[in-house]
């Protein structure tokens, strides 16, 4: 597996940044976020200077289904903008058909060889038995069926924006993985619409264990290829399960999906400056949780080896002030690859899985050791996500029989 | 419904081009009888249809039966396999015999031995019998499938082995179930020790039923071609304690009961038995990709 930029407003140089890194594979491309003569240029301009990239477009064409949503550059495109503000009455199955026509359309045309996928229209649903997700099974089928007729397109995923409380009845789960492992697609990219848009890492156990299950089925069971968009640290956990990409970008509501991302904002103070750790599975805030581990003697323990360590390897208090946001960026995509790089390498999934948790408990240790040096840490860096990571292996190993 | 009440004379009035009519097989719904015309032997299916079912003879509705005998009719006529039975020289066709009306048509008399026979006679088939058995038999649910219809009743009785050329054809598309056609029965039939999960999932059958329902029936006909032994018989004494199995119980694997068969064709059975239709093959072609690796590692450890 290897990792991806999930992009959206702020783009600059990140991804060609990551791409010479070797850092990221390619990028989702968000049309909310980019003006639309800018995103099509660019991704021409990869196709030429990248041609190895991996690049889709995300149409996000679930967001016209959602109440005044602030929706960005979305209306430039006319897939969405002739679409937009659409309720339940409005997905017969005629204009279903034209939805995705003229969302599959733009992207066939527009980009050619270019995108790695195109890329099927849905909307969002809650649960895997309300009528919002048939509407999305439906949309699924029509798109899957309008794909068989063209002339030489990309392949094509499927996509689906899922609740994570869809996630909490098992029997649905099931239905609803018999129902769309009859698709004749290449694969399928989910994305997880959390329940907060603060900074929780983990998921529910249960249902993140669920959703690990899901993505096993499609890929391991029906070789599907599976992309998980905003997935950030769970990346290493849906490597174990067998998913083929996850996706990342530099902002919070680019690492977890929630309808904040459009919904009016209030503006806000910037962040404060966090650092990607892969020996604590987390990032913590540079000042004062990475200066305390400094001052403790145990930051070479927290490192994760990239070339920007050398900005904070003095003394992270001081060397904040060059911690830029690009920079922090490229070592997340540094830290989440490096991991898909250690499970990727092993064998076989039980390897990966052994792995896997071998990381979680390695973390758990580390943490402590922490503690004992009088390192403390804010709940929103950890490591009570470890522990619900580790409840959810459990609960993927126990549904998959591994 | 009865069956119709034939003597071999009725049958020659009936299809005077016959000649060495014989009666080989009563069913629950049909009567056959073998004959041959322009020297090549077939057989004739005898069936009573059921007007009262659908309000008279003259309704524009047609009764379960006719719908069937058509279904089989069409079936055989669209696919175009060697494993599926085809077609006689006579199509589908009613008449009245001793007033009775009668439905009837003619398909190929299929030489060799059906599987059920097999079984009570030889035991288990050899590795490259197993594979060979599952290819075929996927290529006949595949001819089915690309019509949008399964065949809902895959058993050992229903498979024959030709004599001249081993090759194995699936019989028997009376009950032939097309996901397009709404006006068509979902209740369950077939034959209940080879129903799948989902086939007695009377609410929910009509969006899970597809051809993976024939592909665990098809597991069940390898894990007995395999072992000698039904996979959920075992601890049962009811029909209904078989279907609580067929819902609920995982068998031993293959390879428990017959050491020397490889893991992967031990695995390939106890997929295609997967409780869950997204745990089986989401297409006949994965399915037929693992065969083939387990027919070029030859299938025993």
């Amino acid at each position: 597996m290897s990792i991806l930029a999930q992009c959206g407003y702020g783009r600059g140089e990140k991804i060609e940044q990551g791409l010479n890194d070797g850092v990221i594979h390619g990028g989702i491309m968000s049309p909310r976020d980019e003006r639309k003569d800018r995103l099509e240029q660019a991704i021409q301009d990869w196709g030429v200077s990248h041609p190895n990239a991996f690049v889709m477009f995300d149409p996000q064409f679930y967001a016209a289904s959602l109440n005044n949503p602030r929706d960005g550059h979305l209306n430039e495109f006319d897939y969405y903008g002739n679409n937009s503000g659409l309720g339940r009455t409005h997905f017969s199955g005629t204009r279903i058909q034209g939805y995705v026509r003229e969302c599959i359309d733009y992207q066939h045309q527009t980009f050619g060889s270019n995108v790695a996928y195109l890329i099927s229209p849905t909307i969002l649903f809650d649960s895997f038995r309300d009528s919002w997700s048939q509407i999305s099974l439906n949309m699924a089928v029509e798109s899957a069926d309008y794909h068989f007729g063209l002339d030489s397109p990309q392949p094509l995923l499927i996509s689906l924006v899922i609740s994570e409380t869809a996630f909490q009845t098992m029997d649905a789960v099931e239905e609803f993985l018999d129902a769309i492992t009859e698709f004749d697609a290449q694969g399928f990219y989910i994305i997880i619409r959390r329940n907060s848009a603060s900074l929780q890492h983990a998921m529910e156990s249960a249902p993140f264990g669920r959703f690990m299950y899901f993505c096993h089925v499609l890929t391991t069971i029906n070789e599907y290829e599976v992309i998980v968009g905003y997935s950030d640290w769970h990346s290493f956990l849906l490597e174990a399960a067998g998913v083929t990409y996850t996706a990342t970008g530099w902002y919070q509501n680019l690492r977890q999906f929630s309808l904040a991302r459009f919904q009016p904002t209030s503006g806000g103070r910037r962040p404060l400056k966090r650092y990607s750790s892969t020996p604590l599975l987390s990032c913590p805030l540079i000042n004062p949780e990475l200066q305390d581990i400094h001052l403790a003697n145990l930051l070479p323990r927290v490192l994760s080896g990239s070339n920007h360590d050398s900005i904070i390897q003095n003394g992270p208090a001081a060397g904040e002030a060059n911690w830029t946001d690009e920079i922090s960026c490229l070592a997340h995509w540094y830290s989440l690859n490096a991991l898909s790089q250690r499970l990727s390498a092993l064998p076989t999934q039980a390897a990966r899985i052994q792995e896997a948790e071998l990381l979680m408990q390695n973390a758990l240790t580390l943490y402590t050791q922490l503690g004992s040096q009088n390192v403390y840490f804010d709940p929103m860096t950890g490591p009570d996500h470890i522990r619900e990571w580790r409840d959810s292996l459990q609960e993927f190993r126990a549904l998959a029989g591994l | 419904m009865a069956i119709p009440q034939l003597t071999i004379e009725q049958v020659q009035a009936v299809i005077p081009s016959a000649s060495d009519i014989q009666e080989i097989d009563r069913g629950g719904q049909k009567i056959v009888f073998s004959g041959i015309i322009d020297g090549r032997k077939y057989a004739f299916k005898f069936m009573a249809p059921n007007p009262s079912q659908v309000g008279g003879q003259n309704s524009e509705f047609l009764d379960d039966v006719t719908s069937r005998a058509q279904r089989e009719v069409e079936t055989m006529e669209q696919c175009s396999t060697p494993h599926l039975v085809r077609m006689g020289p006579i199509g589908l066709n009613t008449t009245d015999i001793a007033g009775d009306p009668t439905i009837y048509f003619s398909e190929e008399f299929v030489e060799g031995e059906n599987l059920r026979s097999f079984l009570q006679s030889n035991g288990v088939f050899s590795v490259s019998e197993l594979v060979r058995l599952a290819f075929e038999m996927s290529e006949a649910i595949k001819a089915i499938w690309q019509f949008s219809k399964i065949h809902r009743d895959i058993k050992p009785g229903n498979i024959m082995r030709r004599r001249d050329n081993g090759v194995f054809v699936l019989l028997d598309m009376g009950l032939v179930f097309d996901l397009q056609d709404e006006s068509l029965s979902v209740c369950p039939v077939g034959t209940p020790l080879y129903f799948s999960p989902e086939q007695m999932d009377f609410n929910n059958r009509r969006t899970i039923m597809n051809f993976r329902s024939d592909l665990f029936s098809l597991g069940t006909v390898m894990y007995e071609m395999a072992t000698g032994k039904h996979p959920f018989i075992k601890g049962a004494r009811t029909t209904w304690e078989v279907l609580g199995n067929i819902a609920n119980a995982t068998p031993r694997s293959p390879k428990e009961l017959r050491p020397e068969l490889s893991e992967k064709l031990s695995d390939i059975i106890m997929r295609l038995l997967a409780k869950r239709p997204a745990l089986r093959y989401r297409s006949i072609e994965l399915f037929q990709r693992a065969l083939r690796e387990v027919e070029s590692e030859g299938g025993v450890q």
